[in-house]
């Protein structure tokens, strides 16, 4: 398959992806690359991406061991950690033994097409959504269904570590997960991204979730990545009346970070949270396009979503909140806020509210700046050095959208990777 | 202790004059307070004595325990024992009171040769510190002044105070936005912590606050200069006659 544009040598597709694949290549035909004329990536330059050759295999999966992945695993998810090396599923690597009555774990690649259909497999995220999505269905290998069922309250948080290791050939790695979360279930996922080495790649995990009425899913996602990667995703989430999704991605690797989370009420009084932070540095490119889809009455959504700035990096948001004309009663708040820290970086923020209904509260904003003057010299007045204030000062910022994180080790890890990062940015200032 | 000489000031990057000339000299024990109307350059004294870097020093000196400050960064103002209570105290989001307090206190500590402190030791430090301006110690476990009431951001800055024990303090409107049991809780404060090896300087508005803490010494200060200066029946007059009898003298 050739990629206009986009240099790129593709496998013949495995057999079961390979209907799924055939449908992608005759979607290309009608969509091309995306430019700087599309109004989506009018801000997010992808020159950086066509310079590379890509190719669809690397053959380096294999040599990763317990050894590398000991370090990521989390004591809260002993009995639930799923590990895919480069997209593909790693069972040896995994250890999974929550109980198969609360909660079923299959592979995509295990499933019948019938099977598929019913899971509502690409009824969210359709093969001719996106250039991305066509080029994700183009090299998918495996996938998780993961299957909460009817009640079942799983303590344990769910780990789903993608990691990442390269060779001299820049390559493309793909993976879905396809989750339901059933009737008054509950669950956490922790969705985290890591790279073993600095190798070149292009990941584009897709993730289609469904949650059915007063069910509830706690959605990490971590994205801490090297800065040579390109990582294109596409999270996208249904939510049936009274259900409850709460995520929190928390972005710091990747050369070109785009991020396009969709969330979409399909029933009434629902409660949703879609927050992020985005910390990026040297020539880091992060783009965030959102949609939060209110098309019944009485809902409840949440965006927080802040980015830091040093460098020469450019972080897009794009935010749209969609109340259409039936759905009644929403309140819906959405906050972009960005520290720019170096007169090098770039900032771009564009909340997009499309309002059709008439009982509704509305409300976002959008700032963008340096640290506060004031704020710098009360730290100081009370002995801190100016670096050490600028520190806590970023580090504060940082921290409210990370101290809603309940799994513990996790928010140890990155409060250390918010301190990691303030410091190195806040000394190399000076 | 301290001594400003002939200081002159100006907004930095703007042409305009605030301070025009001010001289004060403050000894070791005393309690001062500087009053005037709006505008007059009571608060922009104060910060530039914490060392505010949005003003600029034109002319002029500050001696602090005999050498001048002028260099010198806040932080190293801190450190020497310089302290300034906010008229608007600032509020950090995701720093606790007692995460600053205890770095504050420990920076000082470490240039002022003192001990520092564990964090067990501190927190029962603190405990004693909390009981000068009734707070609940609860207190210490929220972010510095968010989702504060003026009057609690006002009795922070106090508390700061006096975990800090500053050798010279400003005091900023420390009474503006009080009710009458705030404002005696804090002046009550104030009185405990400060003794004969130290020096209090109020800036106000009213004479109010004077009730509950003398002063030693009231001066009167407009347009950028200090126009007269005397003792505690000084503030009784200007709340009777107001500002203008001096302002044509």
């Amino acid at each position: 398959m050739h990629f206009k544009d986009l240099e790129f040598t593709s496998q013949p597709a495995l057999d079961w992806v390979a209907p799924y694949a055939a449908k992608a290549a005759h979607a290309l035909e009608s969509l091309s690359f995306p430019t700087k004329k599309d109004e989506d990536w009018r801000f997010t330059p992808l020159k950086t991406l066509t310079k590379h050759a890509f190719q669809s295999v690397n053959s380096e999966a294999k040599s990763v061991t317990e050894e590398h992945v000991q370090k990521y695993r989390l004591p809260e998810s002993k009995e639930s950690t799923l590990v895919l090396v480069n997209g593909v599923i790693r069972e040896d690597l995994s250890s999974f033994s929550l109980s198969t009555e609360a909660i079923t774990v299959k592979r995509l690649q295990d499933m019948t097409p019938a099977e598929l259909d019913e899971a509502g497999f690409q009824t969210l995220v359709p093969v001719e959504r996106d250039y991305f999505t066509v080029l994700h269905t183009a090299t998918l290998t495996s996938g998780y269904y993961l299957h909460v069922h009817k009640g079942a309250k799983v303590e344990a948080p769910i780990h789903v570590l993608n990691i990442q290791t390269g060779s001299a050939t820049p390559y493309v790695s793909s993976f879905r997960l396809l989750i339901h979360v059933e009737q008054e279930a509950e669950a956490t996922l922790i969705e985290e991204h890591v790279s073993l080495d600095d190798s070149v790649y292009l990941t584009i995990p897709v993730m289609e979730t469904f949650v059915q009425k007063k069910g509830r899913l706690n959605h990490l996602r971590i994205q801490r990545e090297n800065k040579s990667c390109f990582h294109i995703s596409r999270p996208i989430t249904s939510l049936e009346g009274t259900a409850e999704y709460h995520s929190y991605t928390i972005a710091l690797g990747a050369h070109l970070f785009r991020n396009e989370p969709q969330i979409i009420q399909t029933g009434e009084e629902v409660d949703f949270t879609l927050d992020g932070l985005i910390l990026i540095d040297g020539d880091q490119i992060s783009d965030t396009h959102s949609v939060m889809d209110h098309r019944f009455s009485h809902g409840n959504s949440h965006q927080l979503h802040k980015v830091v700035v040093h460098g020469n990096a450019h972080s897009v948001f794009n935010g749209k909140i969609f109340v259409r004309q039936d759905a009644q009663i929403i309140d819906s708040f959405q906050e972009n806020r960005n520290l720019l820290l170096s007169r090098d970086g770039i900032v771009y923020t564009k909340p997009q509210l499309e309002i059709f209904a008439d009982d509704v509260q509305c409300s976002h904003g959008a700032t963008i700046g340096d640290l506060d003057p004031d704020e710098v010299f009360y730290l100081q007045s009370r002995g801190m050095t100016e670096q050490k204030a600028k520190e806590v000062l970023t580090y504060a910022f940082a921290l409210e959208t990370i101290e809603n994180i309940e799994v513990e080790s996790v928010h140890t890890f990155l409060v250390d990777e918010v301190k990691a990062y303030t410091s190195r940015n806040v000394a190399s200032r000076f | 202790m301290l001594e400003i000489k002939n200081l002159h000031a100006i907004v930095e990057g703007e042409d305009i004059e605030i301070l025009k000339g001010v001289n004060l000299t403050v000894k070791k024990g005393e309690i001062h307070a500087i009053m005037g109307p709006n505008g007059s350059g009571k608060s922009t004294l104060s910060k530039i004595v914490a060392g505010h870097p949005g003003y600029e020093v034109t002319q002029g000196d500050i001696i602090y325990d005999g050498e001048s400050i002028l260099e010198m960064d806040p932080d190293e103002r801190a450190h020497a024992g310089i302290f300034l209570a906010f008229q608007y105290p600032v509020e950090v989001p995701g720093v606790t009171n007692m995460t600053l307090l205890r770095e504050s206190y420990n920076t000082i500590a470490k240039s002022r040769g003192r001990e520092e402190m564990d964090p067990l030791e501190f927190e029962d430090y603190l405990k004693t510190k909390l009981d000068l301006v009734e707070m609940n110690p609860e207190f210490l476990h929220r972010s510095v002044n968010t989702a504060f009431s003026g009057g609690e951001k006002k009795r922070n800055e106090i508390f700061q105070m006096a975990v800090l024990q500053p050798k010279l303090s400003f005091l900023d409107e420390t009474d503006s936005g009080l009710d009458i049991d705030a404002l005696r809780i804090v002046s009550g404060g104030i009185n405990q912590i400060h003794g004969e090896e130290d020096a209090v300087v109020m800036v106000t508005h009213y004479q109010r606050l004077l009730e509950y803490i003398v002063p030693d010494v009231v001066h009167v200060m407009i347009d950028g200069v200090i126009v007269k200066t005397g003792g505690k029946e000084l503030a009784l007059e200007l709340e009777e006659k107001g500002y203008d009898w001096l302002e044509n003298a």
